[in-house]
């Protein structure tokens, strides 16, 4: 197992842009979800096309109607079958990059530097933007050193009125101190989805079987990970330093069937980063939608882990609150015991269709 | 001897952003001008700062402040002597990239062949009308293959609401023939720069001292190698097949003999569609010098592209150079627009119009 921070760009040899999908990661691979893949690799009238840094790319997208998934990822197991990953200790596989077909890694931080020492004057709208917000990160109390800069904000080919800026903060007790800061300051170019927003986008976008309109208005209001900065879009991600990171590859998972659950939240501190995972007491499993094994779900089973792969899912729930949620039941056993774990977003999820079973919501009564 | 199309993009192992200044290269590297400079090393207050690639760039601009400029080129050759190059057949200075240091090569042709390819749906508004400018530009006759996008679209740093459309076509026929077909086409999203446009250049590129305000209008309405489409400025940037270079590498030597004025006749304008681009010339006459066997007016700046036609007399300025050729008789040339002519002072003075009656 190896650390590699979560949230970064790769670019591999072959042409191939990928952004890196978890901190912990299994040997000489990297877990990863491929962004831009060369059409002359592979191509898909399905998805959409970009012209980046002088090649016709693919943007690789699984959020899409499953057919189109199902025929995308066959395409890609054919054309590109390094870049997946049979991990026998999930049962599972993964979008990986080999080690060996690294070319570069975008350095978050050293941009982030550089962006900081360019005089504001210099800066286009967009750019000054970024650098108000990491201002606002700074004041929270973050060190300058554990804030970098992501994805086309990074690599230069953001679109000014457009493009998102993604912020990455290094280390969940920074991100928290960035969360809870957030949560407070009152800062002129800050703005966040009022509950009307938010309501409105439920109506104009949403619409989910799973969610009431309260119920996901009550979810995303409260984010701070995601807001407004000058009217640009901004995310934030947090990753994992190497001492702090949860996730072992080492521990075998056995999938069991996918299930609705109940419990209450006992521990969110490591909800903040991708894998995350959500610490759960008085499991229930209230209801089976499918099973793995003949021998059936025992309903009696204990879930101690809500765990999540899936971004919309960080910061979902907090300690002492009630949730409910769909995923795949495991069975995790690792050196030291045996243990369930219900997990939302696994990549398989998306070509199964699990993906559109799969939620996890505090109910709103 | 190399060929290496002039317009071509190419990223250094320093982190350097080159623009490819000539068709033609020595063994082991490739002329160029830097574009972006790293600002980690070495950095100019004088020169735009921009943030590409994460890393903060200067834009190497030649006609700021000559103090600076010489100030910043003498930090540039001690930071990166392998990219400052004196050419024994030149005696004199060119940028140059060392092969062992290209990272990346951004190739115009192939980078408007993948853009093409691009549903229109998937375009964003600054590729949308590189697009549309291409498709008009095929009415020409000439096809995608003849065709390449270059700087900021090709390396994807590109401005969606106000960056240039770098058009770049390969073969001098090739470049004739769109040049000859834009001046005649009526398209409603095609115009040309206005004189108070022209005279705003004018300004920027210092040539209020060589060129009267008329002279400059008339020397620059009549091209047709940059105008605006869809109100983005576009350039037409003519580049040479390898067959048809007109010097090599290595063919000739040039002794430069000092800073003269020209008058003559233009006899051939070919080869001024490119960069370096070459005025043919006949009858010239060099005030205060005997008759010398001058047939050349040699240019490394894009401003003077196309600047003259056949049978114009022109005049023009620059740096005097005895050419021995490996194999022919001895001829002299002017040249405007070499890389020491912005360090010496030279830029200010040097100049290619038209003497009109």
């Amino acid at each position: 197992m190896s650390h590699f921070y979560e949230s970064m760009l790769i670019n591999t040899t072959d042409g191939i842009q990928c952004k890196t999908y978890a901190n912990i990661h299994p040997d000489n691979y990297v877990i990863v979800k491929p962004k831009y893949i060369p059409t002359d690799l592979m191509d898909s009238s399905r998805l959409k096309h970009r012209f980046l840094f002088s090649k016709c790319m693919l943007r690789f997208n699984l959020f899409t109607e499953s057919k189109v998934v199902n025929e995308v990822m066959q395409n890609f197991r054919k054309s590109l079958p390094d870049y997946v990953l049979e991990d026998k200790n999930h049962n599972n596989w993964f979008f990986v990059v080999p080690k060996s077909k690294i070319k570069d890694v975008p350095d978050a931080r050293s941009g982030l530097r550089e962006l900081m020492k360019v005089p504001y004057d210099d800066l286009d709208s967009y750019l000054k933007s970024t650098v108000d917000l990491v201002n606002i990160l700074i004041e929270a109390g973050t060190p300058s050193e554990d804030i970098g800069i992501m994805h086309s904000t990074l690599l230069g080919n953001y679109t000014v009125g457009k493009s998102d800026i993604d912020l990455v903060v290094f280390g969940k007790k920074n991100g928290w101190k960035v969360m809870d800061f957030l949560n407070t300051v009152k800062h002129p170019k800050l703005r966040w989805k009022t509950e009307k927003d938010w309501l409105k986008y439920y109506t104009d976008r949403v619409v989910s079987k799973f969610y009431t309109p309260a119920e996901y208005v009550l979810s995303m209001v409260r984010k701070k990970d995601d807001g407004f900065i000058d009217n640009n879009v901004f995310s934030i991600f947090v990753v994992e330093k190497p001492d702090e990171c949860w996730y072992s590859w080492q521990d075998l998972h056995e999938p069991i069937g996918v299930v609705k659950i109940t419990a209450n939240v006992s521990d969110d501190y490591n909800s903040i980063v991708r894998p995350g995972f959500y610490e759960i007491e008085n499991s229930k499993i209230v209801k089976i939608l499918s099973q793995k094994t003949k021998s059936g779900i025992d309903k009696a089973i204990i879930v101690k882990r809500l765990v999540t792969w899936s971004r919309p899912f960080v910061l979902q729930a907090k300690k002492g609150e009630s949730i409910m949620a769909v995923g795949l039941l495991e069975r995790v056993t690792t050196k030291k015991e045996i243990y369930y774990q219900l997990v939302i977003g696994y990549f398989d999820s998306f070509i199964t269709g699990r993906a559109a079973l799969e939620f996890m919501k505090v109910p709103v009564r | 001897m190399v060929h290496f199309y002039e317009s071509s993009i190419i990223t250094t192992t320093d982190g350097l952003h080159c623009q490819v200044y000539s068709n033609e290269h020595p063994e082991g590297g490739l002329i160029v001008k830097p574009k972006y400079i790293p600002m980690d090393k070495i950095s100019s207050d004088a020169l735009q700062c921009r943030y590409l690639s994460g890393k903060r760039m200067n834009r190497l601009n030649m006609w700021i402040e000559q103090e600076k400029l010489i100030e910043y080129i003498e930090k540039f050759k001690k930071t990166y002597p392998q990219y400052f190059w004196v050419s024994n057949l030149h005696q004199n200075l060119f940028f140059i990239v060392p092969l062992n240091k290209i990272e990346k090569i951004y190739d115009p042709r192939k980078g408007l062949s993948e853009l093409m390819q691009i549903p229109e749906k998937f375009l964003d508004i600054h590729l949308r009308k590189v697009y549309d400018f291409v498709k008009l530009v095929e009415k020409s006759g000439l096809a995608i293959n003849d065709l390449g996008v270059t700087y900021s679209t090709l390396v994807g740093h590109y401005f969606s609401e106000h960056s240039d459309i770098n058009l770049v076509v390969y073969g001098k026929d090739n470049c004739m023939k769109l040049l000859q077909f834009l001046g005649n086409v009526k398209d409603p999203r095609l115009r040309w720069k206005t004189d108070e446009e022209w005279l705003h250049f004018r300004n920027l590129r210092e040539r209020s001292s060589t060129f009267t305000k008329k002279e400059f209008l008339f020397q620059m309405t009549r091209k047709k190698t940059e105008g605006f489409f869809d109100e983005t400025l576009f350039l037409i940037l003519g580049v040479e097949e390898p067959n048809e270079t007109w010097f090599k590498w290595g063919g000739e030597k040039y002794i430069p003999k000092g800073f003269a004025k020209v008058r003559a006749v233009v006899t051939n304008n070919f080869d001024s569609t490119v960069r370096p681009g070459c005025f043919e010339v006949k009858n010239s006459h060099i005030k205060g010098m005997k008759h010398l066997n001058l047939t050349k007016i040699v240019f490394y700046s894009r401003d003077y592209v196309l600047q003259a036609m056949p049978n114009e007399k022109i005049e023009a300025s620059g740096l005097l150079e005895k050419v021995l050729p490996i194999n022919g008789m001895p001829y002299y040339r002017l040249v405007i627009g070499y890389l020491d002519s912005y360090l010496s002072g030279r830029r200010g003075k040097e100049y290619i119009k038209v003497i009109r009656k």
